[in-house]
């Protein structure tokens, strides 16, 4: 399948363009009003979270706002209709640079990382969208680092999951402060709480994250990505993550891990090539990078990049006339237009004040084709926002089947696009829910088939750009009525192959039938 | 003049002899010219438009206006107004005493902030940091209108330099130096985009060469021969030189690939080629402790060598345009072949790095001889080890050698930038700075 991919995007000619979704944008009347303010010490991060805690089957949307209090806001929204969000007190906390849901204590609540510059901060869900801090109880040391990247994961048989915070620089470093990268942190469980954080050293200013089985070993690693602005001698990392054994570095000598010197800001897997392995899309400034796996038998996590071929560079603004590299951040695949194929959301902003780099610098939206590639609709879709854009979610905030977008912007209040327009294809959406430990199926694998082939999907915590969600998994159907698909749960166990119909919520759990759900 | 090294290390000595008080301005002198290099260092690093020839424009610049605003209160030193190309006398100094630590600090202050604006947020908020410690530290102890004089006499001098920097012709980069647009030659020996960056489908800076030199007459006064004629016969010449990029890329020593690494000065991960060099300099002025005005007239000449070795090597880069090995070697030799090092966007012949070592080293051999050894830490922070060197010219050398070993250039590349750099090297070595 990997040659057949390569092949054709050399033989192919071009196919017929990819229907655009249209999305309108109620930034104005949807109620999400929180900017992410500050200076220097805020120029990366500005997350967002995503995920239930009303019970209700709708996202709620937190919002990090740097100097700024953060801000939870319920869902209100009608089913299919118009955005609406109301702002609550419920975590109210200044220096936030970004937040992952998580059901850490497995009470079937939804709990929240918060990174923070300062101390990061775990929150207990209470439920009803009620949260208390539980540093103290669950052994959780925030520490006082500038945090700025996060994966979680259940290691195999653990009650517990263990998280990895990504830290960047030394903050107090004001004349030098180039080769200042804090050290990452592993917080391991240690019975129904967390042990001191080990320090994953070399650290490298990471900015995303992600826990990520790229040669379907069944274990994990932690996928790095480092900002090459801060770090001397280092580059793009990956961890071996080992029950009961240290965490070890890939290195070239041992592993055959090639050296990648980016301004890594945002991490993105699927399988786009349907090849049964995760492909990887790294944010950065001018050109971004898509890794695909060069050889998978041959076990060596050597990634062949293919941006330039795919047409995802993303590498200047393609509207707005300002024609200077761009600056990516978070990147997210999903089917935005139903297709039945994955798509390319990349939120886009200057760091600030870098002339030698686009001021106006739009939002991409790449719809992927018939043939691998992809094309450019973000002005034709309407997402192509000129906001400094940070941290995002590509998500069905009101559960119609079509993926909304909400975006993280610096200094100017986050923005929100309701898709409007005719649907492009039928759709499906899981939710994993198993019973015990790690409630929401961390690590577990859903494989979808697509005619010939599988398309493998990592249910992963982590990646983006300081940015996460758990809830409804979406898939694009194109015309099928159907989806064929099954889950390998975070133990390795393979559920049955399982035809669920289109247009349609299911909850799947080990062993047993699925379950649909009905919104509203 | 030339310093040897017993009189360098003698220098030290003199300062001790001298009231405390001028001694401890004479170290305040020093560490004001190096602590403001080794944050332009970094600032070359960490801004987007500061390519290797860039960077090496700004070396020239600011080293110039640092010797100029001294030499306007030293009988001792000689203004390079009439020597350099376009340079007219700078601002004389007013009447009064004037501090040469607080003249030091301003002219380097006012010159790199004109030059780095375009840094980022973290780039201005350390400019902001060094300049508020470093000027506090020169003032300490001097009287108000002493430092006011000084100061307003470090600016001066900055301003008249960078509006004799403006009309260069180097002095607006857009996109990082790529241009927007381009159109690849047809020739086989032309030139083709070797990455698959997009931003690098066109070449880095093709117009350079024609940027205002600084002592070289003109771009092209250190022309160099054509390059072996193309051919993809196995007899050629050609064909033996891209063989034995293929070979020796394929059997490297670990010493070769060390070679390969620590002159590899790759942009935006470090200080580049010609910061490679300015940070021997520094080095050297810290190791021997070498007074302010000697420091600031070896930095002057040393970025003005680089500054002109990279427009004579670009003007003979889009001369020639010629291919780079890897696109020869993977057309004729070897499909899979691949090259230690990342191969730079730009024409091969000749290499760029050995033509502005060995200006460099040209230049620093006429300060401190032809026999000085030196050690050279630049990679250090990258986890690269300290290399000794017997003198300027074994390092030019092997900084040449290295890009044979990296797999991006031709033997003959290497040495024909080398032969280039020492012609270019010499019209800065042979600059008056002292009476």
């Amino acid at each position: 399948m990997r040659f057949m991919f390569l092949t054709a995007l050399a033989a192919t000619p071009a196919l017929a363009e990819p229907v655009v979704p249209a999305f309108t944008d109620e930034t104005a009347t949807a109620g999400l009003a929180t900017s992410f303010e500050g200076d220097w010490d805020y120029m990366v991060g500005g997350g967002v979270a995503t995920f239930d805690c009303s019970g209700d089957g709708k996202p709620e949307v937190f919002l990090s706002g740097g100097a700024a209090p953060s801000a939870l806001f319920l869902n209100q929204s009608p089913v299919g209709g118009a955005l609406a969000f109301q702002k609550t007190d419920a975590i109210s906390l200044d220096a936030v640079a970004g937040a992952y849901p998580l059901d850490i204590d497995s009470d079937g609540v939804m709990d929240l990382v918060v990174l923070r510059v300062g101390e990061n901060k775990v929150l207990r869900g209470l439920g009803a969208c009620r949260f208390e801090e539980a540093n103290e109880a669950w052994g959780f040391d925030g520490g006082d680092g500038w945090s700025t990247a996060f994966a979680a994961i259940w290691e195999r048989g653990a009650a517990w999951p263990t998280l990895a915070v990504g830290n960047y620089v030394d903050r107090t470093e004001e004349a030098f402060p180039w080769g200042s990268c804090t050290d990452n942190w592993l917080h391991r469980p240690e019975g129904g709480r967390f042990a001191a954080p080990l320090p994953l050293t070399p650290s490298f200013c990471a900015l995303s994250m992600l826990f990520t089985d790229w040669n379907n070993s069944g274990t994990p690693s932690l996928r790095v990505s480092n900002d090459r602005e801060y770090y001397k001698g280092g580059q793009e990392q990956m961890w071996h993550l080992d029950p009961g054994a240290a965490p070890r570095l890939y290195t070239d000598k041992d592993d055959g891990w090639k050296r990648l010197r980016i301004w890594g800001m945002g991490i993105a897997a699927a399988d786009i090539t349907r090849d049964g392995y995760q492909d990887y899309f790294l944010t950065s400034m001018a050109d971004n990078k898509f890794q695909i796996l060069k050889d998978p038998a041959g076990g060596k996590p050597d990634f062949a990049d293919l941006a330039f071929k795919t047409g995802i560079t993303a590498h200047r603004p393609y509207t707005g006339g300002d024609t200077n590299p761009s600056t990516g951040w978070h990147p997210q695949f999903a089917d935005v237009n139903n297709d039945g194929r994955l798509d390319l959301f990349i939120a886009k902003g200057n760091v600030a004040k870098m002339p030698d780099f686009a001021a106006l610098d739009p939002n991409n939206l790449l719809l992927q084709t018939e043939d691998g590639t992809f094309v450019e609709a973000g002005d034709r879709a309407g997402v192509a926002s000129m906001g400094i854009g940070r941290g995002a979610q590509v998500v069905d905030l009101n559960l119609d089947g079509l993926l909304d977008i909400v975006v993280v912007n610096r200094w100017t209040p986050a923005e929100v696009w309701r898709q409007s327009g005719a649907p492009g294809g039928t759709w499906l959406q899981v939710r994993l829910q198993q019973d015990g430990a790690n409630r929401d199926a961390i690590g577990a694998v859903i494989e979808i088939r697509r005619g010939e082939t599988v398309e493998r999907h990592e249910i992963a915590s982590g990646g983006g750009h300081v940015s996460g969600s758990v809830g409804w998994r979406h898939f694009g159907l194109g015309t099928s009525d159907s989806a064929e698909l099954r889950v390998i749960w975070p133990d390795g166990q393979a559920g049955d192959w399982q035809t669920l119909p289109a247009a349609s919520f299911q909850i799947l759990r080990p062993g047993a039938a699925a379950e649909a759900w009905t919104p509203g | 003049m030339k310093l040897d090294r017993r009189q360098i290390l003698a220098l030290p000595m003199l300062a001790f002899a001298r009231p405390a008080w001028a001694a401890d301005r004479a170290v305040l002198e020093r560490d004001t010219v190096t602590t403001w290099y080794k944050l332009i260092l970094e600032l070359v690093r960490h801004t987007a438009t500061y390519t290797p020839p860039v960077a090496s424009r700004a070396f020239g610049y600011i080293g110039v206006a640092a010797h100029e605003a001294l030499a306007t209160g030293n009988k001792g030193l000689m203004s390079l107004a009439g020597q350099l190309n376009g340079l007219t006398p700078v601002p004389a100094r007013t009447e009064g005493a004037h501090d040469e630590a607080c003249v030091l600090h301003a002219v380097i202050n006012a010159t790199t902030q004109g030059l780095f604006a375009n840094t980022g947020p973290t780039g201005q908020r350390a400019l902001v940091a060094i300049e508020k410690r470093l000027g506090m530290a020169a003032s300490d102890g001097i009287a108000q209108d002493v430092v006011d004089r000084s100061v307003a006499h470090g600016q001066a001098v900055a301003a008249h330099i960078l509006a004799w920097a403006a009309t260069d012709g180097g002095a607006v980069i857009d996109n990082m130096g790529f241009p927007r647009e381009y159109t690849p030659g047809t020739n086989p020996q032309d030139w083709v985009p070797t990455s698959l960056v997009r931003q690098q489908q066109a070449p880095l800076l093709p117009g350079w060469g024609e940027v205002r030199p600084f002592a070289m007459p003109t771009g092209t006064s250190c022309s160099i021969p054509a390059p072996p004629a193309y051919s993809e016969d196995p007899t050629s010449a050609f064909y033996a030189a891209g063989l034995e990029v293929h070979d020796t890329v394929k059997n490297l020593t670990d010493e070769q690939r060390l070679i390969a690494r620590f002159w590899s000065d790759d942009p935006m991960l470090s200080p580049t080629p010609p910061g490679h060099w300015i940070s021997i300099a520094l080095q050297i002025a810290d190791r021997d402790a070498l007074p302010a005005d000697r420091i600031t007239e070896v930095l002057a000449k040393v970025g003005i060598a680089m500054a002109d070795g990279f427009i004579a090597c670009w003007a003979a880069k889009f001369e020639f345009n010629l291919l780079r090995p890897i696109t020869y070697i993977k057309r004729v030799i070897d499909p899979k072949w691949e090259p230690l090092l990342n191969t730079p966007p730009f024409p091969e012949y000749p290499s760029g790095h050995s033509t502005q070592s060995a200006a460099a080293a040209e230049v620093l051999t006429g300060f401190f001889g032809e026999t000085f050894a030196f050690d050279d830490a630049t990679g250090e922070p990258e986890g690269l080890p300290v290399r000794s060197f017997t003198s300027f010219a074994q390092a030019a050398e092997e900084a040449g050698i290295s890009r044979l070993y990296g797999g991006i250039h031709y033997r003959f590349g290497v040495e024909e930038g080398l032969t280039q750099g020492r012609c270019v090297g010499a019209f800065a070595a042979n600059l008056k700075t002292r009476v």
